[in-house]
């Protein structure tokens, strides 16, 4: 796409862009941060992800002003228009997933990790987080260059997040029926696949909207029949 | 997409997007001398719809609006090919009262240009002429039916024996759009009424435009990209007399299919 006649437009709009993948690198940060907690169960970086969710938080309330600001003085069309519309609900899907990874955090200080004494479910909670962090890295970098045939890639394969979730569900319900007494101990596990779960469905999130940026479609209404033809058997 | 050839359009498709065409234009030309401004464009617009024309200065908008009441017909150098056909007649038919058929298509300019007559005549002035009035009080009610309908009657009731030229911009610019609905046209064309127009009597126009499209069918010629978007249901951009993209104004503004015209509406184009 060419330059806009008014050169400032750009600006303000490599701004937004800017903010968005900058928040996207915070993200990504705490997602490896959390890979590096589960494995070492180091409380020191647990508050220290907790802190740089504060940042995550500013950097989006960055994007919201700045899109309120080029909304009301641009008005902008078409492809502006999906960038400014997709930055402002991509922040806010990039916003939750530092919220999931503070809550991951914060069942750490608690000392769940302590407790759970399950290395097999910790280690595949660390995969579970990898294939995360992989997934949004993708589409974060789709994303930083206006591309989206590796978003559409993650978009469909969302489904093997979802299938190890279930793999680390059936693994901590059966350690518990065979050890009734480490209930306690592993509920909390739980929770931090759910986090996880959550944060790979916000990267598929952010696949749909760069979708949308780049082609103007909707991912979803596109591509389900697709995915459905491909899962029937 | 149109992109001017009759083997281009599709039927049920982007020409018109509904069974309630009532003005069918295939491949019109347009001449000024030697210099040509429009080139072989087809466009079909939908009864009781608002269409917007878009498209940078020079592009071929205004003069294709002109083709529909057939105003381009007073410049000695124009010529017009092509066949444009309202509720399937074709009104460059030789046959055609050309009077008679701009009484069934109203126009309002960029400038406001009541006559230098009272408010009251110049929304009479078109009953009047066609002679469909002659009765004095179905003249006073339908003057008032006029000016209630511009969204103008309550400002200035009391002022109808004032000259049309003392009320402000925005209030003769409704003026003369009460004198246009006066003669009860089909259709009303609009080339840029907002242009000389401050924000608030903008507001109030593009409001009676809206109320107006129950009634009418409205092809507007405008340079807001926000305006076509707000007041128009269909939207068609020109590009050196050419048509380039028509569709739904809520896709043309969104995802354009043609490079052109998001360049255009987005403010790239050099």
């Amino acid at each position: 796409m060419t330059e806009h006649i008014v050169s400032s437009y750009d600006d303000d709009l490599k701004e937004i862009s800017d903010g968005v993948i900058n928040m996207g690198d915070e993200v990504l940060g705490a997602l490896n941060n959390i890979e590096t907690l589960l494995k070492n169960n180091d409380h020191e970086l647990a508050k220290k992800i907790i802190k740089n969710d504060l940042i995550i938080n500013d950097l989006g309330q960055s994007v919201e002003n700045k899109v309120f600001n080029i909304l009301a003085s641009r008005q902008p069309m078409a492809i502006d228009l999906r960038i400014v519309f997709s930055a402002v609900k991509i922040s806010l899907y990039l916003e939750r997933c530092g919220d999931m990874c503070k809550g991951i955090s914060n069942r750490v200080l608690k000392g769940d990790l302590n407790e759970a004494q399950s290395p097999e479910t910790i280690s595949l909670l660390v995969n579970m987080c990898s294939m995360v962090h992989s997934n949004l890295g993708i589409v974060m970098e789709d994303y930083s260059k206006k591309e989206c045939d590796n978003s559409v890639k993650v978009w469909k394969s969302d489904s093997e997040i979802d299938s190890l979730y279930s793999e680390i569900l059936m693994d901590i319900l059966n350690s518990i029926k065979t050890n009734p007494d480490a209930t306690d101990a592993l509920v909390p596990l739980l929770f931090i696949a759910r986090y996880l779960e959550r944060v790979g469905d916000q990267a598929t999130n952010v696949a749909e909207e760069t979708y949308f940026v780049v082609t103007g479609e909707d991912l979803e209404g596109l591509e389900k029949t697709e995915v459905e033809n491909e899962t029937t058997f | 997409m149109v992109d001017g050839t009759e083997n281009d359009i599709k039927p049920n498709g982007n020409y018109s997007s509904d069974n309630n065409l009532l003005i069918d234009c295939k491949n019109v030309d347009v001449f000024y001398g030697d210099k040509q401004a429009l080139y072989n464009v087809s466009l079909g617009i939908n009864e009781k719809e608002v269409t917007s024309l878009i498209g940078p200065s020079g592009c071929g908008k205004s003069t294709f609006l002109r083709c529909l009441n057939r105003m381009n017909d007073v410049i000695d150098s124009c010529s017009i090919s092509g066949n444009i056909k309202i509720n399937g007649e074709d009104i460059y038919n030789p046959h055609i009262d050309v009077v008679e058929l701009r009484s069934r298509i109203g126009m309002v300019f960029q400038k406001p240009n009541p006559f230098p007559k009272s408010v009251f005549d110049n929304v009479a002035y078109g009953p009047r002429l066609h002679g469909k009035i002659t009765d004095k009080d179905e003249m006073h009610h339908k003057v008032e039916a006029s000016l209630v309908r511009a969204g103008l009657w309550d400002e200035i009731k009391d002022r109808l024996n004032e000259p049309g030229t003392s009320l402000s911009g925005g209030q003769q610019q409704r003026l003369c759009i009460a004198r246009a609905i006066a003669v009860d046209p089909e259709i009303i064309l609009m080339d840029e009424p907002c242009s000389a127009l401050d924000p608030i009597a903008t507001a109030k126009i593009e409001e009676l435009i809206d109320e107006l499209k129950t009634n009418y069918t409205i092809v507007i010629v405008t340079h807001s990209m926000q305006q076509a978007a707000r007041v128009s249901q269909r939207t068609a951009f020109f590009h050196l007399g050419n048509l380039i993209e028509v569709g739904d104004t809520e896709n043309i503004f969104r995802s354009p299919e043609n490079e052109q015209t998001e360049a255009y509406v987005t403010g790239r184009y050099g």
